[in-house]
């Protein structure tokens, strides 16, 4: 899977990440700052909810990290629509690298700076705002790497389907934010309406804060997280489906907003 | 090095490609001509791997190029019509990629990086980021990604538009490095000159078709019309063989040599040609074949004014 060329491609990938890095920050610099002021609020919330030594950092934090990492879905979409806008696209699409070697070349470098994005603010949510985990620090990465693979293939199927950079980035950032809010990224999924909680299960953010917060609260292992792994399994085999299914390499994309 | 059979191609209802046939070898230069629209970025995208076509064939190195694409690709260096650059990366760091790309060690890569640099007159520039280059040397960097590999065939697609007069003659000097190392170069243009410069063989696709396939000098003496018109101030006499066309006195058909022509039209006017306020030649060029091929009348042609033959 992982070519020379992928490799390659990833590497420049990596470097335009780096030569333009402020959305990356933006979602490592955001989440945190929100926390400084809605920690009070997430703690009210929790103890009311039940949890009576709650300090608000076991939610707050992994809703946080969980929303912002939404904005990468849009990130995605960028990476593909700017080759087009740049006139960079058919050049790669001459050399000997193969469309796998692009798409899994363009994804990696992407999938490595949400993946560490996350975990700054963990880190940073420890060291600030007193988050600790009771269970196993695993099953925690597993969740979070298996989440950051659900959105940079939800990205990559926007950028299959969608003909411009326009429209991938609104529906990347709407859909984001809305399974973000609805899967419990704002509030925990139990204080939301029972609409809201059953239509949660469609989100991939609900299974993946459902697992963080037994992982954090309850002690809970890799073993008994499998149920929302296995869910967001499913999430990554869907996306990458219709992303492989729709994608042409030949297609004409608008990468200029 | 290169052969096309049959290339068909049609989008929706509009049939661009009737039939393509095209051969370039090695070490061959072939300026590849058309009207706007005729389908020369479109075969060329066909041959480079970019689309499929409806029918027909391409190969590449004796090798069917949709079958064992990557090893055609790694013989390919494209630079498209449209200008294609990394712009946040460096001079180098777009080099460096494709070089690696096309399967070029670090070490190789890194020697290829700075002897491409100085052909293309980007060495002073390589640390700094492609979106400061001015125009002229964004389109250097952009053919010089297609040939930092050495590819043994290259598509060109315009690649001195927009560019200034020392640039394109830089892209033009690197052209005909890489078909005297072995290359074959298929090359659109419209600026004729260049492909007299190159001395390019020429391919005119016309009509979905290759309409003429020769090397320069025989498409120039084949439909290259040469013309000569008498231009009077006055009243336009008459002369057997030649019609009044306006202010001027044009031969019925065409001459060979229009000098003479107009030197034995003198001469049979004799007293009668004192109105004349000059003498319009038109020489055979390459210009003059492609529109006779292309069957584009009315359009002005170069004209060379030789009022010493008035006076």
């Amino acid at each position: 899977m992982l070519s020379r060329r992928s490799l390659v491609v990833a590497g420049t990938g990596a470097r335009l990440l780096l030569a333009d890095p402020a959305p990356i920050i933006v979602t490592i610099v955001l989440p945190v700052l929100f926390g400084a002021f809605l920690l009070p609020s997430s703690r009210a919330q929790l103890r009311q909810s039940g949890i009576a030594n709650a300090t608000g950092a076991e939610h707050l934090v992994p809703g946080l990290a969980v929303l912002f990492a939404f904005l990468g879905v849009s990130l995605v979409g960028t990476l593909f629509f700017r080759e087009h806008a740049w006139g960079t696209w058919d050049r790669l699409r001459a050399s000997s690298a193969s469309t796998a070697d692009i798409f899994v070349g363009k994804l990696l470098p992407l999938y490595a700076c949400l993946l560490a994005q996350l975990a700054v603010v963990f880190t940073a949510g420890a060291v600030m705002f007193g988050y600790r985990v009771t269970g196993s620090l695993l099953a925690l990465a597993v969740v979070l790497a298996l989440f950051v693979a659900v959105l940079v293939a939800f990205g990559a199927m926007l950028a299959a389907v969608f003909r411009t950079m326009d429209q991938a980035i609104v529906i990347g950032n709407v859909g984001g934010m809305a399974m973000a809010g609805l899967g419990g990224a704002l509030a925990p999924a139990s204080t939301l309406p029972a609409w809201a909680q059953a239509a949660a299960h469609a989100s991939p953010a609900y299974w993946t804060l459902d697992a963080i917060e037994d992982i954090t609260l309850h002690r809970a292992g890799l073993a008994d997280v499998t149920t929302p792994l296995a869910v967001l399994a499913g999430f990554l085999v869907l996306f990458s489906a219709v992303a492989v299914a729709r994608f042409r390499a030949e297609d004409t994309k608008v990468g200029t907003t | 090095m290169l052969e096309i059979r049959d290339l068909t191609k049609a989008y929706g209802d509009h049939r661009v490609l009737l039939g393509v046939d095209l051969d370039v070898g090695a070490g061959e230069i072939v300026g590849l001509l058309g009207p706007n629209g005729a389908g020369k970025t479109t075969l060329i995208s066909i041959a480079a791997g970019l689309r499929r076509p409806d029918r027909g064939s391409v190969r590449i190195a004796g090798r069917d190029a949709m079958r064992h694409r990557p090893l055609t690709a790694r013989l390919i260096g494209l630079a498209p019509q449209d200008l294609g650059i990394y712009p946040t990366l460096t001079v180098r760091q777009n080099l460096m990629f494709f070089a690696r790309l096309a399967g070029l060690g670090p070490s190789v890569a890194r020697r290829q990086v700075d002897s491409t640099a100085e052909a293309f007159d980007l060495a002073d520039r390589l640390n700094h980021r492609a979106e400061t280059l001015s125009g002229g040397q964004k389109r250097r960097l952009h053919t010089a990604m297609a040939v930092i590999h050495r590819p043994k065939l290259v598509f060109l697609d315009e690649p001195t538009v927009g560019a200034d007069v020392a640039s394109r003659a830089g892209i033009l000097d690197v052209v005909r490095q890489l078909a005297a190392e072995g290359a074959a170069v298929v090359y659109t243009t419209h600026y004729l000159t260049e492909l007299e410069q190159l001395g390019a063989a020429i391919a005119v696709l016309h009509a979905g078709r290759i309409a003429v396939r020769a090397p320069l000098p025989e498409v120039i003496a084949r439909f290259g019309a040469a013309g000569v018109a008498l231009r009077f101030a006055g009243e336009v006499p008459h002369l057997p063989g030649w019609r009044v066309d306006g202010a001027r006195l044009v031969p019925e058909e065409t001459v060979a040599d229009p000098v003479a022509a107009a030197a034995q039209a003198l001469a049979a006017l004799g007293a009668r040609a004192g109105g004349l306020a000059g003498v319009e030649i038109v020489r055979p060029s390459l210009e003059s074949a492609y529109l006779a091929i292309t069957g584009q009348p009315g359009v002005a042609q170069t004209e060379e004014v030789v009022d010493a033959l008035a006076a």
